[in-house]
């Protein structure tokens, strides 16, 4: 089955058009257990980690039935480096989906224009109609995706499924064609159900944000070190699943609106109103504390630690913020402050 | 004529006599954020590459934190504010703009410092980069005052007209809204007489700047960057005024005169550079050390980009009559920050017309927009145009980040491969 990469560090893009086209969306993800040899050629060694991550994979070749790539404007990275993504790869499609980085009605309207001519430019490059109701049809499949992920994840706050398996679901439900996503969900969701084992055992929870960590030995790590990630602000996490595209507008603008109303990312504006979700999020779930997560240079997320910093104080919330490298040999360097940040919670 | 001479007469090794006026103009800016904040008038805080002409249009007194940034480094102050704003929380490794800004309106430094006042409100744009918004994000909360920012989609190497349309829309509507919000925010009108007034004097200015870069395609170079890297600041403070208007007259008709004797910025011009990035405002000498090799820095796409009217599609005529809608355009195909298709392109085409032997390369740790796309832009300026290049690693504004020995070593290699090329 032919797919379609994601290079998206947020989750802005919309699959829906992807699943309309006949096509899957598959998000693109780092592997920390490589170097981004080859992608240093291209990209200096300052630049965001991650992205260096992935390029090195792009060029030493993705998945073999990636027939073209979307790549979704986050932060500077994003834009800059698809013109490198265009250089090195040859693939048939090459989209740079312009996500506003504003959220107002004038946002709205230019996403709205920027998902047209996605959908326009699929259309042509692979010759399928992408009908109103084929999009109908690829939101209902997506909301249910997002309704069962939401339901899973409420488990993590019952202590009876981790945080790291969590992640890993969502990633899953981030590759896989949507069908086996739903069969695997919901097999998911009838066990827990039945579920009774408390996993709690002493954990700290905590709300994880930052950049968007992909990899779920991170998390295996914190468990490690007594914390349970009760529940996120992340990509990979509850930004996939937050809310619903309502099903009873026009399809595309449904879409655009949903991507829009979402909770917001570092990497948009006014990206402080990020914290108002995590307060709200500290709150509801009661958590010991906030681990803030910054991939080495990702520069939306250090512009925001100081003020987070400052309003988790006022708010008397443990908050602990690190700087990790996108390699597991790293995230074993952090264990000393992560181990120490649990004792002072 | 004779008289002239003797008060002008063309030296070598030195900035033209005309650039020393820069001093009064830049004077005259600092002297309206003054006065602006006694006469009570509102202010504005604007990020580079953003449309300043719309302020003066709406008499708003413009102040710049990237000009003052610069003026921090170069009075040696910015490695003190920068180490402020790390102890705030900023990372060792964010941009050292922001980070001076930050520090210098911690220390509540004056202008000299490169100090600067809480405006009235801020605007920013991503044109160049998401620091521009996230700095006057900070900022703004800091100083608790409206923020307007402009959101700029990026052309890439494969855009299509039909995208560059609307995202042109895009950025007009904001432009129109833009108007409102400072509408509301000072209780100014918009008038359109005076803002095709100053719009003339932007594009006048921008004109004279481009007149002056044509000169330098001559051999020898009659000017250096001790005239550009800093005559490029009414550029970004002061576009929409007549003041700086004069003094690029003045400039480049010393300049002229240069050219018309025969007489370059180097009493001996052997090689021919071009200098790709931002400038290290706290060593700005360092670059006069080119010329004990014989080397001279004969464009900057960063100082000329500013020249901002270089998109052919955008004449005179539009200019004056769609002001806003010129300013779109301009935004989206802004020198800056070419998609990495055309910035080959044009780097190619400016090393033929400028007679250029190689291009120095300013890998900022502080602009990574800028910096992205150098290794690529490198190889294909060799292996398509037989173009050599060097990489230079540091940064614009924090003198941490220099290694004057390693770049001194690095550029010395350099110019033994430019000398044995020639040899060639």
């Amino acid at each position: 089955m032919q797919k379609i990469g994601i290079f998206d560090s947020g989750v802005e893009t919309p699959e829906e058009i992807i699943m309309a086209a006949g096509l899957v969306p598959f998000r693109l993800f780092g592997d920390p257990t490589i170097e981004p040899e080859k992608a240093n050629e291209h990209i200096p060694p300052t630049h965001c980690i991650w992205t260096r991550n992935l390029l090195e994979q792009a060029i030493l070749g993705l998945d073999e039935d990636i027939v073209g790539i979307v790549s979704s404007h986050g932060c500077d990275r994003t834009n800059r480096e698809f013109d490198i993504w265009l250089e090195c790869l040859d693939y048939k499609f090459m989209y740079f989906l312009n996500a506003p980085r504003k959220r107002d009605d004038l946002a709205l309207k230019f996403f709205l224009d920027d998902l047209n001519e996605f959908k326009d430019q699929l259309q042509e490059t692979f010759k399928v109609e992408i009908s109103d109701s084929k999009l109908e049809k690829a939101i209902q499949k997506m909301n249910k995706v997002r309704a069962l992920l939401r339901e899973i994840s409420e488990f993590r706050s019952k202590y009876l499924i981790k945080g790291s398996e969590f992640h890993a679901l969502v990633k899953k439900a981030q590759q896989l064609p949507k069908n086996e996503v739903l069969d695997l969900l919901s097999t998911r969701l009838n066990e827990l159900k039945k579920a009774q084992n408390s996993l709690r055992d002493g954990m700290k929870p905590i709300l994880l944000t930052g950049s968007d960590i992909d990899d779920s030995e991170f998390l295996v790590l914190l468990e490690k070190l007594g914390f349970h990630v009760i529940i996120d602000d992340l990509g990979v996490g509850t930004k996939y699943f937050w809310d619903s595209v309502n099903e009873n507008e026009m399809p595309l603008e449904a879409i655009a609106k949903y991507h829009l109303e979402k909770p917001i990312h570092s990497t948009k504006f006014p990206s402080y109103e990020r914290f108002e979700v995590l307060e709200r999020l500290a709150k509801k779930y009661e958590v010991s504390g906030v681990i803030n997560v910054a991939q080495k240079f990702c520069e939306p997320v250090l512009y925001d630690h100081p003020y987070l910093k400052k309003k988790f104080k006022e708010l008397d919330i443990p908050y602990l913020f690190v700087e990790m490298t996108y390699n597991r040999e790293s995230y074993s360097q952090l264990s000393t402050r992560f181990s120490a940040f649990a004792e002072m919670i | 004529m004779a008289t002239t001479e003797k008060t002008t007469k063309p030296q070598h090794n030195k900035m033209l006599n005309a650039t020393q006026g820069l001093k009064n103009i830049m004077g005259r800016h600092f002297l309206a954020i003054e006065q602006a904040y006694r006469d009570g008038k509102p202010t504005a805080w604007a990020t580079s590459g953003s449309p300043v002409e719309m302020l003066y249009a709406m008499d708003v007194q413009p102040m710049l934190p990237e000009n003052s940034a610069t003026v921090s480094a170069a009075q040696k102050y910015s490695k003190n504010f920068i180490e402020i704003a790390e102890a705030e929380g900023f990372s060792y490794d964010l941009c050292s703009y922001f980070k001076t800004n930050v520090g210098a309106v911690l220390s509540n430094a004056g202008m000299t410092e490169g100090g600067t006042r809480k405006p009235t409100f801020m605007l920013s744009t991503d044109v160049i980069c998401d620091t521009h918004v996230n700095w006057f994000q900070v900022q703004a909360e800091r100083f608790g005052v409206p923020h307007y920012s402009i959101d700029v989609p990026h052309v890439v190497s494969n855009t299509s007209n039909r995208q560059y349309n609307y995202f042109k829309k895009y950025i007009t509507e904001q432009l129109y809204e833009f108007i409102n919000f400072m509408q509301e925010v000072t209780g100014h009108e918009y008038e359109e007489e005076k803002a095709r007034k100053v719009t003339e004097n932007s594009w006048n200015l921008s004109e004279e700047w481009k007149r002056i870069y044509e000169l330098r395609k001559n051999v020898p170079c009659p000017i250096s960057t001790r005239d550009t890297f800093g005559g490029l600041f009414p550029l970004f403070c002061m576009p929409g005024l007549k003041a700086p208007i004069k003094l690029y007259k003045r400039m480049y008709r010393e300049a002229k005169e240069r050219v018309d004797k025969g007489i370059g910025a180097l009493k001996e011009e052997k090689y021919r550079l071009l200098f790709e990035g931002i400038p290290f405002w706290y060593a700005l000498k360092y670059f006069s050390t080119l010329e004990k090799y014989g080397a001279i820095i004969v464009y900057e796409p960063y100082t000329y980009a500013f020249s901002k009217y270089m998109n052919p599609k955008v004449t005179k005529e539009m200019v004056l009559s769609k002001p806003i809608e010129a300013m779109s355009e301009l935004m989206l195909s802004f020198w800056y920050i070419y998609d990495l298709k055309t910035r080959i392109k044009k780097f190619a085409e400016t090393v033929k017309d400028w007679k250029i032997d190689g291009v120095l390369m300013h890998e900022n740790l502080s602009c990574r927009p800028n910096s992205c796309g150098l290794y690529d832009l490198k190889r294909h300026l060799y292996d398509d145009f037989d173009i050599p290049s060097l990489i230079i690693t540091a940064d614009m504004n924090d003198p941490r980040k220099f290694n004057e020995t390693q770049v001194t070593n690095q550029i010395e290699s350099f110019i033994e491969i430019l000398e044995q090329r020639r040899k060639s």
